[in-house]
């Protein structure tokens, strides 16, 4: 009798400090790279319409990842003040469209290699680094997700690639061309380059 | 009989309240930052909208803190030279290294190129024990020296990475002289594209000419020979890697400045990470 009001209190304290515990940084960047694999491995979506399908599941997945404006203002940074609200939403959109070119294919590409994610590093409560790696036969890719903590949901604001970070190299570039262009030519080589390929 | 009964009625209810209790907290939080998220787009659209709001570096104070190790940059004044030597190494890429690579894929399996690409790996001993030895790293030495020995001669003749395997782990040291020379201190200088080598600085040119030196195969006689064996190492590299510069490339709004900062990162974080194994020159 005593034995069993003791089982009904543990379980009492597991659902207790099941509903305390929040997804953490880890454990957000995990499962979101677990949804993408299931949408690339899904064996329904097959010929030519299934990059299509593919690609539309990915950008939900994606959306829900990044934290697309934060994104924008680092690489940006100081030169985010030159822009006006109405280049800045189209820069956001158009670096979106940039990322998701260059990248969409080498994604599309996995076959069944090895992502591991070992390590959480905390920078503060609201900023984490999650170490992640690509495991392949003759090589391991490290791949780092910078995360900040926005309305209760873990973000990634930033993407370390062989120790790159990515908004590091695209806010040298758009600092270079912003050193002697202005902002609309800025946005207009990036029209080009949205359209082009 | 009835207490259990009891109690067990008792705890059902304790739970369900638990669970109602949860998930009324839940609800309310979600309402409060409803509110409070809603409250804040009503209260200005002007001051809360991101694309309204400046940048300002004091938001970012723990940020800057945090990454601060990357702002990097580097001095370029021989760019249009460079930039010249880029555009020949890309057609270099494109006209001779990849249609051979992709040849070269396609006729050898990959176990192969893996076992070809562990004997040079094997052979670029000396270089990476020297290094280890000049950072102060010598457990670094040590497994270098073990994995030598080991790859020699269980891996017959270091086709195989028996030391590399789960077991032993002895992992290959990620050094070179040039990184050496960050690890005392010594700056890049500036930019410095070479034709084949590519991204380089005077300083990681150290890295090249020793390299040179310290590698049995740079010793084969006749040049031609030994041109064969270099190729053929280039080659089979290359044939792990073919799509990674196109993706570069792709990704990049200017590919030139692009691979100069991703270069420049590269080299500081592995130097870094170095400094971090050196028993005189850590932080």
């Amino acid at each position: 009798m005593k034995k069993c009001f003791i089982c009904l209190s543990l379980a009492a304290a597991l659902v207790l400090s099941a509903s305390a515990f929040a997804a953490g940084p880890m454990a957000t960047a995990e499962s979101t790279v677990g949804r993408v694999l299931e949408v690339l491995r899904n064996p329904d979506f097959k010929g030519p319409e299934a990059k299509k399908a593919k690609t539309e599941k990915l950008r939900v997945i994606y959306k829900d990842m990044f934290d697309e404006i934060e994104f924008s203002r680092r690489t940006l940074a100081r030169n985010w003040n030159r822009f006006s609200p109405a280049e800045r939403q189209e820069f956001v959109m158009l670096f979106e469209q940039v990322l998701e070119k260059a990248y969409l294919d080498k994604i599309l590409d996995y076959s069944d290699e090895k992502i591991v994610f070992y390590q959480e590093n905390m920078h503060s409560d609201k900023q984490a680094e999650i170490l992640s790696k690509i495991v392949t036969s003759s090589k391991e890719i490290p791949i780092f997700y910078r995360m900040i903590l926005k309305d209760g949901k873990w973000k990634v604001y930033d993407v370390v690639v062989e120790n790159v970070s990515l908004v590091q190299n695209y806010r040298t570039q758009f600092n270079d061309i912003l050193a002697n262009n202005t902002p609309e030519q800025l946005l207009e080589t990036l029209r080009k380059k949205v359209k082009g390929h | 009989m009835k207490t259990t009964g009891l109690v067990l009625t008792a705890a059902f209810f304790f739970l369900a309240a638990v669970c109602l209790c949860g998930s009324a907290i839940a609800q309310t939080q979600a309402g409060v930052s409803e509110a409070s998220g809603s409250s804040s787009v009503a209260s200005g659209a002007s001051s809360d909208d991101p694309f309204t709001q400046d940048f300002d570096e004091d938001d970012y104070d723990d940020a800057a803190d945090f990454h601060r190790d990357e702002k990097v940059t580097i001095a370029d004044p021989l760019e249009p030279f460079n930039r010249a030597m880029g555009a020949f190494n890309d057609r270099m890429y494109f006209w001779v290294l990849k249609p051979v690579a992709l040849g070269y894929n396609a006729v050898v399996p990959e176990p192969a190129r893996i076992s070809a690409k562990n004997f040079f790996d094997n052979l670029g001993f000396p270089a990476r024990f020297l290094s280890c030895l000049l950072q102060t790293d010598f457990s670094g030495a040590a497994t270098e020296a073990g994995r030598f020995a080991i790859n020699t001669v269980w891996g017959l003749g270091g086709l195989l990475d028996p030391a590399g395997s789960e077991k032993l782990n002895l992992e290959k040291q990620d050094v070179d002289l040039g990184q050496t020379l960050g690890v005392y201190g010594v700056g890049h200088g500036f930019y410095l594209v070479w034709p084949v080598y590519g991204p380089s600085s005077p300083r990681d040119t150290l890295t090249n000419i020793g390299d040179h030196f310290l590698y049995p195969p740079s010793y084969i006689d006749p040049w031609y020979a030994w041109f064969a064996v270099w190729s053929y190492e280039k080659v089979n590299a290359a044939s792990f890697h073919i799509g990674d510069y196109e993706a570069i490339k792709s990704a990049a709004i200017d590919p030139y400045v692009a691979i100069r900062d991703g270069y420049i990162q590269y080299r500081m974080k592995s130097v870094k990470a170095r400094k971090e194994k050196s028993l005189l020159f850590r932080n």
